[in-house]
C-alpha cells in the first residue's frame, strides 16, 4: 500500500520532469567538435549548458588544434564513422564537406529566427549546391580600423587638409589609405601609419584579397574575381590584381619595421597598442582595442576602402566609375556548424546548432569576451545597448555599421571557396611572399600563381571545380 | 649429438612467431609507405588511388622547390652541427677542467636543451623581433637598426642557425663531457710528467681519444638536424617564399595542407635517401679520420 502511494505520488513528479525536457533528448549524448578554446568552444560550452537544461540531453566538446580540424572531420566524414555530431568548421572547406552533410532541417529554414540571420549568410555562405548544408555562428569580414583621437585631432586634421587637399576622415579608396598611412608614417602623432598582415603562413593572402576584391570583384562581371566562371581559367594575373599586389606591397613603407613577418595575431596589438593609426582586420582589432588596449574610447571601425575603377575580365579593360565602388570582402566567412549525415542523433544535433545559434545565445556570445563570435544576425547589429559592456556608444556605432555596411554592399566580395582550397592558397602564399619580399617581380609571382591554379584546376578536374566555383559565387 | 641442431630448430620454431611480428610492426609502414609512393592518392579533394610508377619521384626530382629545401636544410644542419661541435667540445673542456663555477655552468649550459623546439622557436621570435627584440637593441647601438632578423632569406637562414646551435650545443658538451671524464687519467699525467704542452696534449691524446665518440655525437646531431621543422615553422613560415624552407616543412605542407598522401610518401623515400646518403658520406670522411689517427 506504501509503495502504491509512493508510486502515485511520483507519476506527476516524473511527468512535470519530462515536460521540463522540450523537446526531449533524454539519453542522447552529443559530440560536438571545433578548435581549440577559448575561442569558438568558449560559445559552444555556454550553448551547452543552456541545451542541457532545456532538453536534457548532454553534449561533449571535443577541441582540436585549428591545423587538425580539416583532416580529422573529413576522415571521419569520408569513413563514415559517426564520430561527431556536430562539426565547427570555416566556410572554405564546405566545398570539400559538403558530400557527408545534412541538408538544415526545413523547419529551421523558417520563421523569424532564420529571417534575422543577415542575408549574405543565409543566402550565400550558409548554401551549397542549393542546400543549406550549414549554419553560420559568428560572423566574419575584414574591415578597417582607426582611431578616433588621432582622426579628429584638429592639427591633424590641417596638417594633413593643408598636404593632401582633402579632409582627414575614413579612406574611401585605397589611395586615400595610402595618404593617410603616409601622414601618420610621417607624423610625431604616431609610430607608424598601418598595420597588415604580410607573414607566409600568418592569414596574409586573406589580406590580399582585401585589397585585390576592389580591384577585380567588378560587378559587371559577376564571379569573376578569382576565376573566369564560364572557363575557370584563373584570373590573378590579370592587371587588377597587379595593381593589387602592387598597392599591398606599397604599405610596407607604411607598416611597422619587420611587417613582413607579421601574421593577424601581430596585426591587432599594433593597432591596440597605440602604434599605429589604422589596421585592416577582423572584428578582433576594435573588441581588443575598445577592452585592453591603449586606445580604448577611440576605437573606429570602417568598410574597407573601394575604388572607382575595376579591372573588367571579359573586356580586358578597365571599367571606371562615377564614384568609389566599395568591395567589401568577407575574409574566412566566419565559423559554421553542420550536421554530418553519419551521426546518429540528427535531431538532436540540429536542435543544438538551432540552441547555439539562437538570437538569445548568440546575442549574449558576441558580446562575451573570448568567444570569437562576431555578429552575424540583424538583431545583432540593431541591438546597440547590448554592446554598451564592451564600447562607448560612438564605438559601438562605428563598429556595428561598418560590419552592416559591408555585408549590405552591394558589391560584397565573398571567400574562395573551392575543393582543394589549401592546395591553391599554399602556391599563392608562397609566390605572394616572393614578390613581397622583393625576390620576383609582381607580375612574374601572379603568372605563376595563376599557371599553378591552371594546373590544380586540371588535375582535381576543371568540369567539377567549375561547378563548384560557380555554386561558390553564386552563379547556378 | 644428433640432438642439438633439432634442439635448435625447435628453439627457433618458437622465435619465428614473434619475430615475423616485430618484423611487421617495424616494417609494415614502410612497405605500405613505399606502395602509396607510386600512385596518386589525393585525400582533398579525393582522387582515387592510381598506380602512376615512378612520376611522383620524377615530379619531385624536377622542382626547384624540393632541391631549394635540400640546399636550406643542408646549409642549416651542416654549418650549425659544425659550430655545435666546436663550441660544445670547447664548453666540454673548460667545464672538466673544473673552472670557477663549473657545476652552475654545467647546469646553465643544458638547460636549453630541455626545451620543446616550438618553445625556443616562440622565445627566439621575440629575442630578434626588428623592433621590439633585445638583439636589435644590441645592434641599434652600433647603428644597425631594424635589420630583417626574419624577414630577409640571409639574415632568416642566420638567425635558424643561431637558435640550433644555441639549443643543441648543449647535447654535444653533454656527451662530451661524459667522453672527457672517462678516459684514463694515467695517461695525460705521464704527458704532464714529460711537459708535453696542454695544445699537444690536446691534439695527440684528447681529441684522437675522443674521436670515435666524436663521430658518434655529430653523427647523431646531423640526424636529427634533418629533421629541423618546428623551429622554421614559428620563426619564418618557411619564407620569404621558400627560402628557409626545410625538407621536412616540405614534406608537411604536401601532406597537411595539400593532402597529396601519394607525393608525401615519395618525399619521404627521397629524405630518407637523403640523409642516408649524407649519413654515409660522413661515416666514410669519419673511418678515413679515425683511420689516420690509429
Amino acid at each position: 500500500m506504501r509503495n502504491l502511494l509512493l508510486a502515485t505520488a511520483l507519476v506527476p513528479i516524473a511527468s512535470l520532469a519530462n515536460a521540463a525536457c522540450a523537446p526531449d533528448f533524454t539519453g542522447v549524448t552529443l559530440t560536438v567538435s571545433t578548435q581549440n578554446g577559448p575561442f569558438i568552444a568558449s560559445a559552444l560550452k555556454t550553448a551547452a549548458d543552456s541545451w542541457s537544461e532545456k532538453t536534457c540531453g548532454t553534449v561533449d566538446i571535443v577541441e582540436f588544434p585549428f591545423s587538425e580540424l580539416y583532416p580529422k572531420f573529413l576522415t571521419a566524414m569520408s569513413q563514415q564513422t559517426g564520430d561527431f555530431d556536430v562539426i565547427g568548421f570555416i566556410p572554405a572547406w564546405v566545398p570539400d564537406f559538403a558530400p557527408f552533410l545534412s541538408a538544415m532541417p526545413a523547419a529551421m529554414q523558417e520563421g523569424p529566427a532564420w529571417e534575422d540571420i543577415h542575408p549574405v549568410y543565409r543566402e550565400r555562405l550558409m548554401s551549397w549546391g542549393g542546400e543549406v548544408k550549414s549554419a553560420t555562428m559568428d560572423g566574419d569580414m575584414h574591415m578597417l580600423n582607426y582611431r578616433a583621437d588621432l582622426f579628429e585631432d584638429a592639427d591633424n586634421m590641417a596638417a594633413f587638409k593643408e598636404k593632401y587637399g582633402y579632409d582627414l576622415a575614413a579612406p574611401v579608396t585605397w589611395d586615400q589609405y595610402y595618404d593617410i598611412a603616409e601622414f601618420f608614417t610621417a607624423s610625431e602623432a604616431v609610430d607608424y601609419g598601418t598595420a597588415e598582415a604580410y607573414r607566409r603562413g600568418g592569414q596574409q593572402f586573406w589580406y590580399f584579397f582585401s585589397h585585390a576584391a576592389s580591384y577585380t570583384n567588378n560587378p559587371n562581371t559577376p564571379g569573376a574575381m578569382f576565376f573566369d566562371p564560364e572557363t575557370m581559367d584563373a584570373q590573378i594575373n590579370n592587371p587588377g590584381w597587379l595593381k593589387a599586389l602592387e598597392d599591398y606591397k606599397r604599405g610596407l613603407d607604411f607598416n611597422p619595421p619587420g611587417a613582413l613577418n607579421n601574421g593577424s595575431g601581430d596585426v591587432r596589438p599594433l593597432y591596440s597598442g597605440g602604434s599605429v593609426a589604422m589596421n585592416i582586420d577582423w572584428a578582433d582589432s576594435g573588441v581588443l582595442g575598445a577592452t585592453e588596449g591603449a586606445i580604448a574610447g577611440n576605437v573606429r571601425t570602417a568598410i574597407l576602402p573601394g575604388s572607382d575603377k575595376i579591372w573588367n575580365s571579359v573586356t580586358d579593360s578597365w571599367d571606371t566609375f562615377e564614384a568609389p565602388v566599395a568591395s567589401p570582402f568577407l575574409a574566412f566567412g566566419g565559423w559554421q556548424l553542420a550536421v554530418p549525415t553519419d551521426s546518429e542523433n540528427k535531431d538532436a544535433a540540429w536542435s543544438f546548432v538551432q540552441e547555439v545559434t539562437s538570437a538569445e545565445v548568440s546575442g549574449q556570445a558576441i558580446v562575451t569576451a573570448n568567444t570569437g563570435v562576431n555578429p552575424y544576425r540583424l538583431s545583432h547589429y540593431e541591438n546597440l545597448d547590448n554592446w554598451s559592456a564592451i564600447f562607448t556608444p560612438e564605438e559601438a556605432e562605428s563598429y556595428l555599421a561598418a560590419q552592416r555596411g559591408s555585408l549590405d554592399s552591394p558589391n560584397v566580395a565573398l571567400d574562395l571557396r573551392l575543393p582543394g582550397f589549401f592546395s591553391y592558397t599554399e602556391v599563392l602564399e608562397i609566390e605572394l611572399s616572393k614578390a613581397i619580399a622583393g625576390q620576383v617581380e609582381p607580375q612574374e609571382a601572379l603568372d605563376a600563381i595563376a599557371a599553378e591554379w591552371n594546373k590544380l584546376t586540371d588535375e582535381f578536374g576543371r568540369e567539377n571545380q567549375l561547378a563548384a566555383y560557380r555554386s561558390s559565387m553564386g552563379l547556378e | 649429438m644428433s640432438q642439438i641442431p633439432q634442439l635448435d630448430r625447435v628453439k627457433y620454431a618458437f622465435i619465428f612467431p614473434a619475430f615475423l611480428l616485430v618484423l611487421t610492426i617495424t616494417l609494415f609502414p614502410l612497405i605500405y609507405a613505399l606502395v602509396v609512393s607510386f600512385q596518386t592518392i589525393r585525400i582533398v579533394p579525393p582522387v582515387p588511388a592510381k598506380f602512376v610508377g615512378f612520376d611522383n619521384y620524377v615530379e619531385i626530382l624536377g622542382s626547384a622547390r624540393f632541391w631549394g629545401s635540400i640546399q636550406v636544410t643542408a646549409m642549416i644542419v651542416l654549418i650549425s652541427v659544425a659550430i655545435q661541435y666546436v663550441l660544445g667540445f670547447a664548453l666540454a673542456l673548460a667545464l672538466h677542467h673544473n673552472v670557477p663555477g663549473a657545476s652552475l655552468y654545467r647546469v646553465s649550459f643544458l638547460l636549453p636543451m630541455f626545451l620543446a623546439p616550438v618553445s625556443v622557436a616562440l622565445i627566439a621570435r621575440m629575442l630578434f623581433h626588428p623592433v621590439l627584440g633585445p638583439v636589435n637593441e644590441f645592434f641599434t647601438m652600433f647603428g644597425l637598426e631594424n635589420l630583417p632578423f626574419l624577414t630577409s632569406p640571409n639574415f632568416a637562414i642566420a638567425t635558424l642557425i643561431t637558435v640550433e646551435i644555441w639549443q643543441w650545443t648543449p647535447f654535444v658538451v653533454l656527451l662530451m663531457l661524459a667522453g672527457l671524464q672517462g678516459l684514463p687519467t694515467e695517461v695525460f699525467e705521464a704527458a704532464r710528467v714529460d711537459s708535453i704542452s696542454a695544445w699537444r696534449r690536446f691534439r695527440d691524446l684528447t681529441f684522437p681519444m675522443l674521436l670515435p665518440l666524436s663521430v658518434a655525437v655529430v653523427f647523431i646531431r646531423l640526424i636529427e638536424g634533418f629533421k629541423i621543422i618546428d623551429t622554421v615553422f614559428v620563426l619564418t613560415g618557411g619564407g620569404p617564399g621558400t627560402s628557409t624552407e626545410t625538407l621536412t616543412l616540405f614534406a608537411y605542407n604536401e601532406g597537411f595542407k595539400k593532402f597529396n598522401i601519394g607525393m608525401t610518401s615519395a618525399l619521404s623515400f627521397l629524405f630518407l635517401i637523403v640523409v642516408i646518403l649524407f649519413g654515409t658520406i660522413y661515416l666514410a670522411v669519419a673511418q678515413r679520420m679515425i683511420r689516420r689517427y690509429q
